[in-house]
């Protein structure tokens, strides 16, 4: 850093005797009718939280169109057999229940929360969303009006403009590669082509159903089997998909935005998925790089430098493939010095091994978060989440402490060389040309985009 | 029906500082807050901004936590933080394992006792904000709408008024000496509620919170301006260009009854009615069913947090093909009917039911699934600065199942009244779009 050396505070109180954390006990159960269940208690409040996943999402349809896992969803719950638009809400709210459904690249799902009270007659709204959706006509064409506007809109957010770059370029015809379809794609949307998806991916074969809350996990597995056991559906056929670009070299991609007075940064390269025995290492070396507030990256860029508010660095699992990427909003004249430095960070990362105090502190950061998850419902609901759908060890939650703490800072240092691939990183710039463009020249030859994302 | 029952214990010390402490020992977490009275409503006059600058200040150094340490402490505990300004309070939050419970409290006991920064950190945090602002406000589509754009239209009094983000000319006069003259002020143990909430005992609560906060001076109790309103009596307007959005946008704010008043339950109930989700009056109307908006939400912003003038506001983007004015007509028809024939019993009865399962879910949870507690913590330091009386948290709810169907016609018929609200609408400036000569009307 520029400041040279980082003081440190006297007289902080050191930590005491950590206390265990007990992840509660999971049941697990296959209903009938092949649907997989899994339940969790967690008693802190009187309510409830739960998902139903099915394991098909925007990329499973998307030789037939992009976004139409989204766009079923969206109209779930508009309609069914037994009830219109207006009955489902009220109804939800006399449930005094929480209930949106939607679709990333790899799964649709149906997320709820309510009063456990209540619990029975929801789960029965679920499952009538999951099997008696009726895609009213009048609903199908409202929703997707909105959904043009919606696609229009995001056209001018800076974040997405940068997304949509960034996926695009990494995951080129691949599904993974176009996050949101066009404006001519809405309007080509079928109600049919809806309820086709429906069929296909809603079936009890292919869900997941968790739930977290304040029941008692037997009486719901009852409760269960009575609401959802009548269910039949076959799981629909795998598909297969190109592997996705592998793009070299240092590439700079500059989407235009008249009038932006501010740029958005968005670097990344490919990475790896969840089940990757490399996961949590790479989860460890991103929290030290760009991952935490105390972050090598944030301490740099925002409170040395001042250039932004909101630097950060992630890795995004999707099924199939992951990639890891750096973002940070930044003031117009220090795109350049913005850019130097997020790479010089990653280099450094590269070439020096960590110490093993800022390693150690980087281990206590992501033990302590992970178990941040145990104290709400929808916390502990995600967590499960991650290691069901990934299909990770029945042990994953517990042993994810260890295996943090078990690395080295050779470990880290061999992730980040591997990973962190600085010299094939893609580099993604959205602001206004005339300001920015000389600034991004200097981190290679650049392409320009307009933001209905057309090459320019 | 289930009743959830938060315990707790409160003291005050001898300095003047209240203390909560919330035990739970579901999960090996505790959450810690300190709150100060003081938000950028009561801001100083000609320094718009300093509220928050002040808040990303405290982060800063403290006397013997220099720069960053706070930061690297928390993190390296294993646990996260974070901090923010509203109108009447500004808040200092983080959840750690519970074995970092000390270290925490000794960190923000240091930044209450003494704040130790110079003009490179404040450089360093005014481009930060500026920043801050850029990304949520000024390169953003309907950034800052409508929570910048209406309080200048809708209030008079400058304390309701100006923008809390922050004029940059502001931002840029400010210099150490309002920095100190702030803290020297507001940051007073005296002017202060620390909550510690989750994995503690009561006793331990209280005793910890003694040994490293009971020797923090306290200083004058502050002297808040007055952010009286004068009385309104006509509608209001404004006006704002939207630089990169596709679609008019339409802000509509009524003045709301103080906090805890008699009229204040029903009101909340009321603004449920009307925005609680798309079950809601206003969405279901304009968005489901005459199809003229695409978004329509809003509402009282922080119901139990709000100690000065406060509107419930209503968002609404719509289709181009309608106007501002069609758009504005359909919202009154809304309205109309509200006043006019009330709300049914089925209706209030699922308002009522819905209420009290947000209301758990605050005390669970209530930030981005993150910070557990926060909200169970924002509640009990709003009731101890403004009621002197956290046990609320437990009873609050009741007034909230009282309330009649008489009761929130009356109040609509009261509050939601014309001469009562402003509106700002903030249209396209590209060519193309809806407002002025081009806009088409379909309805």
């Amino acid at each position: 850093m520029a400041s040279g050396t980082v003081e440190m505070a006297t007289g902080a109180p050191e930590l005491a005797a950590e206390r265990a954390v007990t992840w509660p006990k999971r049941t697990k159960a296959r209903l009938s009718n092949g649907l997989e269940v899994i339940l969790a208690e967690s008693h802190s409040i009187p309510k409830f939280h739960g998902e139903l996943f099915f394991r098909s999402g925007n990329a499973a349809v998307a030789d037939r169109t992009p976004g139409l896992a989204e766009m079923t969803a969206t109209l779930v719950r508009t309609g069914t057999a037994k009830r219109v638009s207006r009955q489902i809400e009220e109804e939800l709210r006399r449930l005094g229940a929480d209930l949106s459904s939607n679709a990333g690249a790899d799964t649709s799902a149906l997320s709820f929360a309510g009063l456990s009270e209540f619990a029975a007659p929801l789960l029965e709204m679920v499952s009538e969303f999951a099997r008696e959706a009726a895609f009213p006509d009048a609903e199908f064409e409202r929703e997707r009006r909105q959904k043009l506007e919606e696609v229009k809109l995001e056209r001018t957010q800076p974040g997405f403009l940068a997304s949509e770059r960034l996926r695009r370029v990494l995951f080129g015809a691949h599904p993974y590669g176009q996050v949101s379809p066009s404006e001519a794609q809405v309007a080509a949307y079928k109600r049919e082509d809806l309820q086709a998806v429906y069929r296909e991916s809603y079936t009890p074969e292919n869900a997941l159903l968790l739930l977290v809350g304040d029941f008692d996990s037997q009486e719901m597995l009852k409760t269960g089997e009575k609401i959802f056991g009548a269910w039949r559906g076959k799981k629909p056929t795998a598909k297969t998909f190109a592997a996705p670009p592998n793009p070299r070299g240092r590439r700079v991609y500059l989407v235009h935005v008249p009038g932006a007075v501010q740029t958005q940064l968005l670097l990344g390269c490919h990475a790896i998925t969840r089940q990757h025995p490399d996961w949590v290492r790479l989860g460890l070396t991103n929290s030290l790089y760009g991952g935490a507030f105390n972050s090598r990256l944030v301490m740099n860029i925002r409170e040395d430098k001042g250039y932004t508010y909101s630097p950060r660095s992630g890795v995004s699992a999707l099924r199939e493939h992951g990639y890891f990427s750096v973002s940070a909003a930044v003031r117009n004249d220090v795109v350049a010095a913005s850019l130097t430095e997020i790479f010089y960070e990653m280099d450094k990362l590269r070439s020096v091994p960590v110490s093993t105090a800022e390693l150690a502190d980087a281990q206590n950061y992501l033990s302590g978060v992970f178990s941040m998850g145990l104290a709400t419902q929808d916390g502990l609901l995600s967590q499960l989440s991650t290691v069901a759908l990934n299909e990770l060890p029945d042990d994953y939650l517990e042993t994810y402490r260890q295996r943090v703490r078990a690395l080295r800072p050779e470990d880290l240092l061999a992730t980040a060389r591997k990973y962190l691939d600085s010299a094939n990183m893609q580099i993604v710039v959205v602001g206004d040309r005339a300001q920015i463009e000389q600034q991004a020249m200097l981190f290679g030859e650049p392409e320009f985009y307009d933001v209905l994302g057309a090459r320019v | 029906m289930k009743r959830l029952q938060i315990a707790m214990e409160s003291t005050t010390l001898a300095n003047g500082l209240k203390v909560v402490i919330a035990p739970d020992s579901t999960a090996p977490v505790v959450t810690v807050g300190v709150y100060y009275k003081i938000g950028f409503r009561l801001e100083p006059p000609g320094r718009s901004g300093f509220a928050h600058l002040f808040e990303h200040m405290m982060f800063q150094g403290s006397a013997n936590v220099p720069k960053m340490q706070h930061i690297k402490l928390i993190n390296s505990s294993g646990g996260v933080l974070n901090g923010s300004t509203s109108y009447d309070v500004t808040n200092y939050y983080q959840a750690v394992p519970s074995n970092a419970l000390e270290r925490v409290l000794w960190l923000e006991a240091d930044r209450m006792r003494a704040l130790k920064v110079d003009d490179e950190n404040l450089k360093n945090q005014r481009d930060v904000v500026k920043e801050e602002v850029r990304v949520n406000v000024m390169n953003q589509p309907y950034g800052g709408f409508p929570w910048l754009d209406m309080p200048p239209v809708a209030f008079r009094n400058w304390a309701n008024a100006h923008n809390f983000y922050g004029d940059f000319a502001d931002l840029d006069a400010a210099d150490l000496t309002d920095v100190q003259a702030f803290f020297n002020t507001y940051y007073l143990p005296n002017n202060a509620v620390l909550l510690v909430l989750g994995d503690v005992k009561a006793a331990e609560g209280i005793v910890l919170a003694g040994k490293y906060f009971e020797g923090i001076p306290a200083g004058a109790a502050p002297q808040f301006a007055d952010p009286t309103e004068p009385e309104q009596t006509e509608e209001r307007h404004g006006f704002v260009e939207e630089k990169f959005g596709t679609l008019p946008a339409m802000a509509v704010g009524y003045l709301m009854p103080k906090r805890r008043t008699a009229d204040w339950c029903a009101m909340a109930l009321l603004d449920q009615a009307l925005h609680g989700g798309r079950a809601g009056r206003l969405y279901r109307d304009l968005v489901l069913e005459k199809q003229i908006a695409v978004e329509a939400d809003g509402g009282i912003d922080d119901v139990f947090g709000y100690n000065g003038p406060t509107q419930m506001t209503t968002r609404i983007l719509h289709k181009p093909e309608f106007t501002n004015e069609t758009a504005l007509a359909a919202f009154d028809l809304v309205i109309r009917e509200v006043l006019e024939n009330g709300i049914s019993a089925d209706e209030l009865e699922q308002l009522k039911v819905k209420w009290r399962s947000d209301y758990y879910a605050t005390l669970e949870g209530g930030r981005g699934g993150y910070m557990p507690k926060y909200g169970l913590m924002h509640l009990l330091a709003c009731f101890t600065l403004f009621d002197n009386e956290p046990q609320l948290v437990n009873t609050i709810l009741e007034g909230f199942l009282n309330v009649t169907r008489e009761e929130i016609q009356a109040v609509g018929r009261k509050y939601l009244r014309k001469e009562k609200r402003a509106i700002v609408l903030r249209n396209p400036v590209k060519a193309g779009s809806a407002s002025g000569a081009h806009a088409k009307e379909t309805a």
